[in-house]
């Protein structure tokens, strides 16, 4: 156990140096002039320019420049972005609870909803039910997130702010420690644009896993001793069905808590995903870097965890 | 071909799709062979939802190529401002169905329905485009790391791991700002982070079918490793790689929505569907003309639906039954509703058909 997790912390970091790398090789591949002027203000003077390379270190070389954000990295230290000077570390330390509040909601909202239509269809073939949901999953997956965002917008907030009905604010983010009720208000329309598209996922996921589980032997001699249908589903096809269900959301999860960008942008939500594509509009290159570190770390640690849980459900499995 | 004739053969006589072979004079009639692809056509052919989507496909192609043809007939070209007929006197865009405006007119007068023809083009281009590509880096690398094996497969195996840990939208949303926005730019970044997965899936495929007997076979009569990996086992790919190249092209499609939503895809004035979708909702001009902001939406969805449609038709038609597929294969799914239904449900069900 432990050598797994030292390897995949080996392997975490070389994804981290080759990330961080390639990061830089993409800022730096125009001309690093070029990135000093973009805040060095407007119609600034070529001396102007040269000051602001100066204080944003990149008159050094690209080496110096990387291998001293490394340094940084190594301390925890996401250094200061070029717009304002400001520590990154705190920057998300502020977005990073948007994030987390819009992903841990709409997984508990996709769960709810993806696992029972899935479970539905995979129960009944054929029939109505099963029609559906896979009806259901198919308008869901083909549905961009994006598009189900304005499109919330446009119906959810507008027409019904229209006719009265102010249910749903159009934006922004209200920490839970400042108001929990304002905090699911703010949130109710990112999370079902999130949970939907990613509930359609998980209905076909769980379906066809389940539908494969079923035919197994081992269910219909489940049957065959007598036990009842219920029984069967649930503690022998449903807790097999599962396995894949956990290997998506450890990805999903990993993928979506370095910034939902899309709904983020949508609805306006500062977390980490919006504060990754005000940094790209501007060029501030640390700030990319920092988003970026973030999210591949966050989807290796969970590429590891679902590995241990992965083992922990099926003993079959076994970590090495 | 051997792994998917075999397949196909058993699915055939699960379904018995012909009925005149049982019937009476069924010694008399000559048996013609068929190829898997024709039996995998026949059972596209019977399935309904795949064939209408099929209809939209190849309509949504022509759409693309006589998009000049089309915005001729309609009258108005798609970056053309009709100040006076398309915005009425205040400045807001005419409704669907007003002065020869179809679907409506934008805010700059522009007509929605040749922006949307035009968008399709962008779309399906990108889509197909980055597709392809894909395939193809993801098929050589993918026969190669499954072919040799040992530290070859190692090296990519691990490299396309790394790639697929990059947080895609935000590295293809870096690239395509640092280097300028183009159409070309964002095909070719959205096929840099798509191939990995095809690669995968064919590493895994090949690993199994080199140890497969044609493969001794064709050693035996002396070929070299280059003619084994793309003429003997390649072919056995084909099926694999039709159905996914149906299923990542809405997904790229989507990706290219994406960015071009964001800003950085396909820029204004050429019309993409991102790119309507997103004037739309700069300065909420939604909340004064719906129809820019629902029809572009309509046809993204109506699109990326027929593709998916199409690429899960095509997977039961020519059930490969490749790796841990999401869609269990039919014969899995007539077993399961068996058991669950248990038998007074089947003798009812017998009993009505």
């Amino acid at each position: 156990m432990s050598r797994f997790l030292l390897r995949r912390l080996v392997y975490l970091v070389i994804v981290l140096v080759i990330i961080t790398l390639v990061t830089y090789v993409i800022f730096f591949a125009g001309n690093a002039n070029n990135l000093a002027a973009r805040f060095a203000g407007r119609d600034a003077s070529p001396q102007a320019i040269k000051d602001t390379a100066i204080r944003l270190g990149l008159n050094h070389g690209f080496w110096y420049q990387y291998w001293h954000y490394l340094k940084g990295l190594v301390h925890g230290n996401f250094g200061y972005d070029f717009q304002n000077a400001v520590p990154i570390n705190s920057e998300i330390a502020r977005a990073f609870p948007v994030t987390a509040s819009l992903v841990i909601g709409s997984v508990v909202i996709w769960l709810l909803i993806g696992i029972p239509i899935g479970i539905m269809s995979a129960t009944h073939p054929r029939t109505v039910r099963d029609r559906a949901g896979t009806t259901f999953a198919l308008t869901f997956l083909s549905m961009p997130t994006f598009v189900l965002g304005v499109l919330f917008l446009l119906v959810l907030y507008y027409y019904l702010t229209q006719a009265g009905l102010d249910w749903f604010p159009a934006a922004g983010y209200v920490s839970i420690s400042q108001s929990p009720g304002q905090w699911v208000d703010h949130l109710l329309l990112p999370w079902f644009t999130l949970a939907l598209v990613q509930a359609a996922v998980y209905t076909r996921l769980i379906r066809g896993s389940l539908l494969d589980t079923l035919g197994e032997d081992y269910i219909r001699t489940a049957r065959a001793k007598g036990l009842n249908r219920r029984t069967v589903i649930y503690k022998h096809g449903v807790r097999a069905a599962l396995t894949p269900v956990v290997t998506q959301l450890g990805i999903d999860i990993g993928t979506l808590l370095a910034g939902a960008f899309v709904t983020e942008h949508v609805f306006g939500l500062t977390g980490l995903g919006q504060l990754g594509l005000n940094a790209i509009f501007t060029g501030d290159l640390p700030v990319v870097a920092a988003v970026v570190v973030l999210a591949a770390t966050f989807i290796v640690v969970m590429n590891t965890v679902v590995d241990v849980v992965y083992a922990w459900l099926d003993p079959r499995v076994r970590i090495a | 071909m051997s792994l998917l004739r075999a397949d196909l053969g058993e699915a055939e006589a699960a379904t018995s799709i012909e009925p005149e072979s049982s019937s009476p004079g069924a010694q008399a009639q000559e048996f013609v062979g068929r190829t898997p692809w024709r039996l995998a056509w026949a059972r596209l052919r019977k399935d309904r939802v795949a064939m209408v989507s099929l209809g939209v496909v190849i309509l949504l192609v022509l759409v693309a190529l006589l998009a000049p043809a089309l915005t001729a007939l309609i009258g108005h070209p798609p970056n053309a401002q009709y100040t006076t007929t398309g915005l009425s006197l205040s400045g807001i865009p005419v409704g669907p169905g007003h002065n020869g405006f179809l679907l409506g007119a934008d805010d700059q007068g522009r007509d929605i329905l040749s922006r949307i023809i035009y968008g399709t083009q962008v779309s399906l281009e990108v889509g197909v485009g980055s597709t392809a590509i894909a395939l193809a880096v993801g098929m050589v690398v993918g026969l190669v790391a499954g072919f040799y094996g040992g530290l070859v497969d190692t090296l990519l195996g691990r490299f396309m791991d790394i790639l697929l840990s990059f947080p895609i939208l935000l590295f293809a949303l870096a690239i395509v700002a640092r280097f300028g926005p183009s159409l070309e730019l964002v095909l070719i970044v959205i096929a840099l982070f798509t191939w990995p997965y095809i690669g995968r899936l064919v590493r895994g495929q090949v690993i199994s079918l080199r140890e497969r007997e044609f493969v001794e076979a064709a050693r035996a009569l002396g070929a070299g490793d280059l003619r084994i990996m793309f003429v003997e086992i390649a072919p056995n790919l084909i099926a694999l790689a039709v159905i996914y190249a149906t299923l990542l092209i809405p997904v790229n499609i989507v990706t290219e929505a994406t960015l071009s939503f964001l800003g950085l895809g396909v820029q204004p004035p050429t019309a993409s569907w991102g790119n309507m979708i997103s004037e739309a909702q700069t300065g909420d001009l939604f909340t004064v003309a719906w129809w820019f902001l629902v029809f572009p939406c309509v046809a993204l969805v109506v699109t990326t639906l027929a593709f998916n449609l199409l690429g899960d038709g095509l997977r039961d038609a020519l059930d490969p039954r490749y790796g841990r597929s999401q869609i269990p294969t039919p014969t899995r799914v007539r077993r399961a509703a068996r058991l669950m239904r248990g038998k007074a449900a089947d003798e009812a069900k017998a009993g009505a058909s």
